[in-house]
């Protein structure tokens, strides 16, 4: 879309100082003019002045100084790491036509970049994909599984079944939206499997209103937003922890978001711990160009969140709760849609684009 | 499905550069009572700041009634409809319930106000939660609670969604929680939300739907109501203040035998009907007022009005003069109350002394014996400091060791745990611990038991002006409301019994 042009502080600042030019000229004039004539009243003329040089700063303060400011705190948060979308603000005023440019190329350079890093986790089990022929991978586990019930392993046979529809879903599925309750079968199918590791020290339940279980059940979010945190709760959380771990998966909805928290009463994290992840799900863009954060742990967050955030807005995401020896909350929050076609943000076909899941 | 009335959404907000709310994420539903226990003070007063005016944050969201009201990329510093409701209430004195509630609100545009009018409307409001109040009535002729439930009915008359309650239990009796209870849960039904801010987890898991905790301006957990916390539930703090209860627990001391330091003989005077209290030497007395009315008489009988009949005995005698240094009273809020930031430290701290030396104000060599005998336990620095630059911590240093060097035979303290944080309250029991080493009798003038019990030999409970009900340590047990530390009582006495 084509801005005017005084949208650009460039335009404005010249014009603002053409004016003043012209009008110091003006008065000077008018002042010489009156000495001239010999008139010794000259309040008329200060006052005029006067009031037009206050007009001058009160125009310059509204026009120039306070979105000059604004953008400059824009750029200091984008420096800081906060967000891609810091920086062009479609409201806000830009400084001239090719510094818009400039910013919106870089956007586009970063998106780029930060879809590479985002979909990291993706791209491993597209390789996976490439590698390994899926039809070869679930008949040879359906033939282990038969070979299991021949013998009589039925626990054997359960497990391979369960590893079966976890591949299946996690690799197989092309679709970028799935519904809440193939989310949560997806959850329910890997907890199966890791329970035959943990056995009896490990408890998985979920909880949602009868009378809107329903509704929330239809809502559509990304594949693999609950397990991947669901399996964090398990290796970091319950894991450590001495005796039977409880995991539980809330999910509610209020009038225009779905909430999905994922608690564990594990180990949980000290305030410092709390307070680094927080900032490194706050500051999607930091984490995407920092590579300390696949060294930190934690990357299954902050991929969750960079691709909620992607998908449907900075003002979705992640949020983590925790005390040390109480357990840690994830707080997901996702705007209910019912459709893949209701998601707004214009970073949706990138994301399309690049992860191609 | 229940809507959001306020969310805040990884809100960081800085004042002078300094973060005060750091990735602050707070929901609270339509018809909830969400409590908040901020176990430091750090960035409480910005959130509520926060709350009422829209101020520029540094990034983040806040939708209020589920419309974004603020937000990071751009701010209108407009003002939400939300009412605090603190111990300092905001009503106009001087003006009657009705006028407070409809006259003083956002909207009122009438010239003339008929009281009638005012009065018939108010009275609905009053009938639905069952309370009796005059319409007429001014608000200085009110009690605290009756204060209170007028500042909510004002804030559900103007429309106000969500009313912040701060520290409530405070100022308000344990009864007239109960009713304040029932009223809250009543508008909580018709869809209002409350923030119950309280500084005792204990509290907050009575009354609110979910608790959560705050530190350094983030919340780091949220409880729903019932869900049961671990038993591994160990806040740092929490931990400390265990250590103390068992401590306080095990240290028992006999105080038969000995002469009390104080007595109250059928005592009457202003609420007081019949007050009978003793007190001994060296034993912490908690005097928890069921009514919180008496508290005010109690200090204005030291302060030097004469009781209408009974008497006051100090050490065995009749006690008669306000300037009787044997007596110590630490106001409520007394970083507040009881220091004077255009004295020196040192004055301040010798502000009592001069009845022990009569030239301490002349000699300097006494008040450098202090500072060499005090130096480690105030800190070297403080000596030099201007008053109003100290620490909270350092200024309860402050008021405390004031009262030590005057050398009482017994200190009153009120409400000595009001507004403090959570370390601030553990350090105020090191302070009057201080004092029952040194055999001086602490009387505690509480409205709630919390944290007052940690050190108390006996509590007295007064209703009405009157003894009601006396506890001994070993009796807390049996104390029919959830008692913080309960447990440890029940540790200890329970397998006796």
């Amino acid at each position: 879309m084509k801005k005017h042009k005084w949208y650009f502080l460039s335009y404005r600042v010249l014009f603002l100082g053409i004016c003043a030019v012209v009008l110091t000229a003006f008065f000077l004039t008018m002042l010489l003019a009156a000495f001239v004539r010999g008139e010794h009243f000259l309040l008329i003329p200060i006052i005029i002045g006067c009031v037009l040089a206050a007009t001058g700063v009160w125009l310059a303060y509204i026009w120039v100084i306070r979105p000059y400011r604004r953008m400059e705190e824009r750029m200091k948060l984008f420096l800081d790491g906060y967000t891609t979308s810091s920086m062009s603000n479609s409201e806000e005023a830009q400084m001239t036509p090719t510094s818009e440019m400039m910013t919106h190329k870089l956007e586009e350079i970063m998106s780029s970049a930060e879809l590479l890093n985002i979909n990291k986790r993706q791209a491993q089990y597209l390789a996976l994909q490439n590698q390994i022929n899926p039809h070869f991978l679930y008949n040879t586990l359906e033939s282990i599984r038969s070979e299991a019930l021949i013998a009589g392993l039925v626990s054997v046979a359960d497990m391979t079944e369960a590893l079966a529809s976890f591949f299946r879903y996690t690799i197989s599925n092309v679709e970028n939206l799935v519904s809440v309750e193939e989310e949560l079968q997806n959850c329910k199918t890997y907890f199966k499997i890791q329970q035959y590791r943990f056995g009896e020290r490990l408890h998985l339940s979920i909880e949602c209103k009868e009378e809107e279980k329903e509704e929330i059940y239809s809502y559509r979010l990304p594949k693999l937003t609950m397990q991947p945190i669901l399996e964090n709760s398990i290796i970091h959380g319950t894991e450590c922890k001495i005796g039977t771990g409880h995991l539980k998966i809330c999910l509610e909805c209020t009038g225009k978001r779905l909430l999905i928290r994922i608690s564990d009463d594990g180990v949980g994290m000290d305030a410092k711990t709390l307070a680094d992840m927080n900032e490194r799900l706050q500051k999607s863009a930091k984490a995407f160009s920092a590579k300390e954060s696949e060294t930190k742990g934690g990357i299954a967050l902050v991929n969750v969140n960079n691709r909620i955030h992607l998908l449907f807005g900075e003002e979705y995401g992640l949020h983590v709760y925790s005390m040390p020896d109480v357990g840690t909350d994830v707080e997901i929050t996702l705007p209910t849609i019912m459709s893949d076609r209701e998601i707004k943000n214009e970073n949706r076909n990138l994301a399309y684009g690049t992860s191609d899941l | 499905m229940k809507t959001e009335t306020l969310r805040m959404e990884r809100v960081t907000y800085k004042e002078q550069g300094n973060v005060c709310l750091d990735n602050f994420s707070m929901t609270i539903r339509t018809g909830e009572v969400f409590g908040l226990v901020p176990v430091n003070h750090y960035g409480l007063n910005s959130l509520l700041k926060l709350l009422k005016q829209n101020l520029p944050l540094h990034y983040g969201y806040v939708y209020y009634r589920e419309k974004l009201v603020n937000q990071w990329k751009r701010h209108q510093n407009t003002t939400n409809r939300i009412s605090v409701i603190q111990s300092k209430s905001c009503l106009a004195e001087d003006l009657s319930v009705a006028d407070n509630i409809f006259v003083l609100r956002a909207g009122f545009k009438k010239w003339l106000i008929k009281p009638q009018v005012l009065q018939k409307q108010l009275q609905p409001f009053l009938e639905e939660i069952g309370m009796k109040i005059d319409a007429n009535a001014y608000i200085d002729e009110l009690s605290a609670f009756e204060c209170f439930v007028v500042e909510l009915l004002k804030a559900v008359v103007s429309g106000n969604r969500l009313i912040v309650l701060v520290d409530i239990s405070t100022f308000i009796s344990e009864s007239e929680l109960v009713k304040l209870h029932e009223i809250i849960r009543y508008y909580a039904g018709k869809g209002i939300s409350f923030l119950y801010i309280t500084a005792h987890f204990e509290e907050a898991k009575q009354r609110c739907d979910k608790t959560a905790l705050m530190v350094n301006g983030q919340i780091i957990k949220c409880f729903e109501t019932r869900e049961n916390i671990p038993d591994t539930f160990s806040l740092e703090s929490v931990e400390d203040y265990d250590r103390w209860v068992r401590q306080q627990l095990s240290a028992t001391e006999e105080n038969q035998n000995r002469q009390a330091v104080f007595e109250t003989s059928r005592l009457y005077y202003g609420s007081m009907r019949d007050l009978n209290i003793r007190v001994f030497p060296g034993e912490c007395m908690v005097l928890q007022d069921l009514d919180n009315k008496i508290f005010k008489d109690l200090i204005a009988l030291f302060q030097g009005e004469k009781p209408d009949s009974g008497q006051i005995l100090l050490q065995g005698n009749v006690f008669s003069s306000c300037e009787d240094r044997r007596i110590a009273i630490i106001q409520e809020l007394p970083t507040e109350s009881m220091l004077f930031p255009r004295m020196s430290y040192m004055d301040n701290l010798c502000f009592n002394m001069d009845h022990r030396f009569k030239r301490v104000w002349t000699t300097g060599g006494i008040r450098k014996s202090i500072i060499n005998e005090y130096g480690d336990l105030l800190g070297k620095e403080v000596f030099q400091c201007k008053v109003e630059k100290l620490s909270q911590k350092q200024k309860y240093d402050l008021v405390y060791t004031r009262i030590l060097l005057q050398n009482p035979k017994v200190v009153f303290c009120v409400q000595p745990f009001k507004s403090a944080e959570v370390s601030i309250r553990s350090h105020i029991w090191e302070l009057l611990e201080r004092f029952l080493d040194r055999n001086i009798a602490v009387v505690i003038l509480a409205v709630n038991l919390a944290d007052s019990l940690a050190l108390a030999d006996k509590l007295i409970r007064i209703k009405h002006g009157k003894v009601q009900e006396i506890y001994d340590k070993e009796e807390f047990i049996k104390l029919p409301v959830n008692t913080p530390w309960l447990y440890l009582y029940q540790e200890k006495y329970a397998k006796n019994e």
